[in-house]
């Protein structure tokens, strides 16, 4: 399978999404911010973490309008898989592909742990061999964490059976626990915590091995 | 010595202001022929500075002359680097950015870690872990809440948005740093075999001297003249000296850096860091033997009304200065173009050996760059050789104090001192494992990242600066072997060795006999564990209104492990796990702040030390143990530091399984031993089906190293339990634990 990994100024943890897809035996293309792609050439997008543009002006703010961002949405729209993780997940949720805001963590401080995860809905391609109710350990890294939508959008994401991935001890304010979300068509996720970062005992886990 | 002339109040000022001293500016006048002009004292300022020449050190830093064959670059080049084999090599570098931090504590210290990323990059490696040393002062004092928690922001933002993983540190509380904090950054890079390494030295006649980065504004000039002066009351109109940083800047000049270097176009590369554009292009230039040109109205600037002098001294943050083949200048400003950041043609390479400084094509200065570089001045400063003054400190007054203190209150109590508690308040505001690499974090005594190899990299830094004011030589000495122990018991060795020197005034001869002692100390140390010195930072004038602070040599050690595989954790794991005190009493000590500052424990106890390492035996001891822990399956182990036995064994209790210690053992042992620190011991655990084995070769050990072992007791669930003496649940000790930081 052919992961198209999307690079942006500021994108740092490329390197270690493109390890993982090796990992698994798919290829990594990479996507530039400032290039359309053709959505034919690759199978999945994933959109990694870091600090695109610096996270000027609001995280994933301008990464939201990029040419690359332009066929992100129409791959999306064809139905193809998509993941957003951490820093991906903001620019999904500005880019208005993923419902709701992230905004600062409670205590306003960056916060680096390890989490304790539960599955809500894990019809998803990315971590399709989850379990509902299952558990899973995986890093978190972000000082805008704090998952955010109004009240009428939270009914319809559990109307929807929106909800991916839920803190067991929520680490920063998120509304209802939330750690990820998917859309509607459940093609487009996007979560705070990294799998990548959790892909075998040495790193002090590997629930990331579930994602992919 | 002839006799200098006295010069004119004008001249007196005029030196003042630009830092020079007297015999300095004598100096100047002879080896250029005539009296300082114009820009050339802002050029003497800079480079003649303590910050830039290292004049008071440089005649001592030759005593870290020791290298093996793994070394490829060392003093000299922006970080050193060394050979780990199987195609990797390692560069890092240590260094201090203590007066801007107490200036300005975010953006001084999140530059601090700008430039220490700056000197890895720029030798051509990929950034892959910062670790970071910080001394604070009394947290009650002045500022000093709103310093850590700027300091630890600054680090934090700067490191998280740059990408590279925070995986160590340390953080020491004593009044001595209540008017100077010390803020040291240490960066780590690797450069694989499909990567090429960078050097600094500028060469080819009609090759282009080219600037790329961040624009150059009026922050930071003369900040490196401002590092080499003592504070006076004064510090607030300082902070213009102070640099501001941007991390998202420095991200993208480290991808398009690693770009240009990959695609072979570059020639030579050097970071623009103290003294900004001057430093860089006289370095370069007298390096390699040549001259250069430099225009300076080509110099990209955010502000036009900037003049030569500011240009030439700004220290604006994200720059480098690059020498490349003209042909390859296209291809250079498209890689940075690409990276929305901008690469322009500031001079040329020229035979003829002096630089050449133009503004809007007038000559403002030709001048042989040997001059600022080779010919700065070295200083001889007076100082005393090192008798170890622990023989005449002052013994212990009473010892017996100590056994009033019940060990139960030890250990409850020691976490209400800053320097006991827990660090997690500072490490979780750090990324710890972007670039996917870490395998043993913050949390642990000794960070380990994975190699490419599938070997592991471990990390730690050194100094105890309580130890320092005890014994300057074997302070020296305990900054290396202390980290290297620390390694050894998770069963890796020390590979090389960075330091960042923290002093106060060399011109008193008590401080510079110290600086002296301690340089000491850790070369042989250095030498004796065969991990050379391989970079540094010298930082004087950590003085403020004539008070000093402790003298602070940290280091900064890497090592290597054949694996990741089955590290000893820090904390007993499982029931049962046989614990094991494993002694080498060379030096004996009670320095410990725990018993010495904690004004809740009511101890009169004086500091007390006597003994001295002989190095070769401690390296011999602590390669053995290496070794030892690898061959005999090590569940768990921990190096006894500061607080003695009882600390270590808290530390050790705060995961799910407590300490069960022996009654018997624990009624007969002196408390001195219990609450002293010997130098040196540590604490391993077993499990219970390798205690037989363990025995065996632990006995051996210990008959070819002179040290007494003893079995003092087991891991159980849920507590820490001495019979007949205390109880208390591990729960509790975890939450007292964390509670240190309530008070910011």
């Amino acid at each position: 399978m052919k992961i198209g990994i999307t690079r942006f100024p500021g994108t740092n943890c490329d390197y270690d999404v493109e390890k993982m897809v090796q990992h698994f035996s798919h290829t990594p293309v990479w996507l530039w911010h400032q290039d359309k792609f053709d959505i034919q050439s690759v199978d999945a997008v994933i959109i990694p973490g870091g600090f695109s543009y610096g996270d000027y002006l609001r995280c994933g703010a301008l990464a939201s309008r990029s040419p690359v961002m332009s066929s992100v949405r129409e791959f999306a729209e064809k139905g193809k898989p998509v993941l957003g993780i951490c820093n991906g997940f903001q620019i999904l949720c500005e880019s208005g592909l993923l419902p709701g805001a992230l905004t600062r963590n409670e205590g306003l401080k960056f916060i680096d742990d390890w989490s304790s995860l539960e599955v809500d809905n894990p019809n998803s391609f990315f971590g399709s061999r989850l379990q509902k109710g299952q558990t899973l350990n995986l890093p978190i890294a972000h000082g805008e964490g704090r998952y955010w939508i109004p009240a009428e959008g939270l009914k319809k994401l559990h109307d929807h059976q929106q909800i991916w991935l839920k803190y067991k001890k929520n680490p920063n304010g998120s509304m209802n626990d939330i750690a990820g979300v998917m859309n509607e068509k459940k093609n487009v996720v996007g979560l705070m915590p990294h799998p990548e970062r959790a892909l075998a005992l040495w790193m002090g886990g590997q629930d990331g091995m579930e994602f992919l | 010595m002839k006799t200098e002339k006295t010069l004119s109040p004008e001249l007196q000022k005029k030196c003042q202001r630009y830092r020079i001293s007297s015999s300095e500016y004598h100096k100047i006048s002879d080896l250029l022929g005539h009296e300082p002009q114009g820009i050339e004292w802002a050029l003497f300022s800079a480079l003649w500075s303590e910050h830039c020449s290292y004049k008071s050190s440089k005649i001592h830093l030759r005593k870290f002359a020791y290298k093996n064959l793994s070394v490829l670059e060392s003093e000299g080049e922006n970080a050193g680097v060394v050979d780990l084999g199987f195609g990797e090599k390692i560069a890092f570098k240590m260094e201090s950015h203590n007066h801007p931090s107490f200036i300005e504590p975010f953006q001084g210290a999140a530059t601090g870690v700008g430039g220490i990323l700056r000197d890895i990059f720029t030798m051509g490696a990929r950034p892959i872990a910062l670790a970071d040393y910080l001394c604070f002062g009394d947290i009650e004092a002045p500022r000093m809440k709103s310093l850590v928690q700027g300091v630890v922001s600054g680090i934090s933002s700067y490191g998280n948005c740059v990408g590279v993983p925070t995986v160590t540190g340390q953080t020491v509380f004593h009044s001595s740093y209540n008017n100077n904090i010390l803020v040291n950054a240490m960066a780590v890079g690797l450069i694989t075999e499909d990567m090429k390494m960078a050097r600094s030295k500028a060469s080819g006649v009609g090759n282009w001297v080219v600037y790329v980065g961040a624009r150059t504004g009026k922050d930071g000039v003369h900040g490196a003249s401002m590092a080499s002066e003592s504070f006076d009351s004064n510090n607030e109109a300082k902070k213009p000296n102070v640099q501001i940083g941007d991390p998202f800047f420095e991200k993208l000049l480290i991808e398009s850096c690693l770009e240009i270097l990959d695609q072979d176009l570059v020639v030579a590369m050097q970071d623009m860091g103290a003294a900004g554009l001057t430093s860089s292009s006289f370095e370069m230039a007298s390096k390699g033997q040549v001259g250069i040109t430099l225009h300076l109205d080509q110099v990209p600037m955010r502000d036009s009304t900037m003049t030569p002098e500011e240009i030439l001294l700004s220290e604006s943050q994200e720059r480098m200065l690059l020498i490349c083949k003209p042909e390859n200048f296209d291809k250079i400003q498209k890689v940075f173009a690409k990276w929305d950041l901008e690469a322009q043609k500031v001079g040329e390479v020229k035979s003829e050996r002096t630089v050449d400084i133009f503004w809007k094509n007038e000559k403002l200065v030709s001048i042989d760059p040997d001059l600022l570089v080779e010919n700065a001045p070295r200083y001889d400063r007076e100082f005393q050789k090192w008798n170890s003054p622990n023989k005449t400190n002052l013994k212990a007054s009473t010892l017996s104090d100590l056994s009033k203190n019940h060990p139960l209150d030890f250990i409850t109590k020691a976490p209400q001192s800053m320097n006991f508690c827990s660090r997690e308040w500072i490490y979780k505001q750090y990324d710890q494992r972007v670039g996917a690499r870490t395998c043993k974090d913050a949390k642990s005594s000794v960070a380990f990242l994975q190699l490419p190899s599938n070997r592991g990299l471990s990390i730690t830094l050194g100094c105890r600066p309580s130890v320092m004011r005890m014994d300057a030589f074997i302070g020296g000495q305990d900054s290396v072997f202390f980290p290297a122990l620390q390694m050894a018991v998770k069963g890796a060795q020390a590979v090389a060795v960075t330091d960042c020197l923290n002093f106060g005034n060399p011109e008193k001869i008590n401080i510079m006999s110290e600086f002296v002692a301690s340089v000491e100390g850790i070369a042989e140390a250095a030498k004796a564990i065969d991990a050379p010195v391989i970079s540094g930072n010298v930082s004087f004038y950590n003085e403020t209104q004539n008070q000093n602070i402790t003298s602070t040599p940290a280091t900064g050690v890497v090592g290597l492990r054949k694996d990741l595989e089955n590290i000893p954790a820090d904390q007993f794991t499982t029931q049962g796990q046989v614990v094991y005190w494993l002694r080498a009493p060379w030096v004996i000590g009670l320095h410990s702040e725990l018993l010495t500052e904690n004004k809740q424990m009511n101890i009169e106890a004086k500091p007390h030390f006597e003994g001295r390492l002989d190095s070769e035996v401690v390296a011999a001891w602590i390669r053995d143990l290496s070794l030892f822990v690898n061959e005999n399956d090590i569940a768990v182990s921990k190096v006894v530091g500061d607080g003695g036995l009882f600390e270590s064994l808290r530390r050790m209790s705060l995961g799910d399984f407590g300490f069960h210690g022996h009654q018997k053992f624990f009624e007969t042992v002196n408390f001195e031993k219990i609450y002293s620190e010997t130098f040196y011991e540590v604490i391993l655990a077993v499990d219970i089906s390798k205690q037989f084995d363990f025995q065996k070769s632990i006995e051996e050990f210990c008959q070819r190293h002179q040290s007494q072992v003893y079995e003092i007791g087991w891991a159980q669930e849920g507590k820490f339990e001495i019979p007949g003496l205390m109880e208390v649940k591990t729960e509790e000790l975890i939450e007292r634990h964390q509670k240190g930081w309530g008070v910011l």
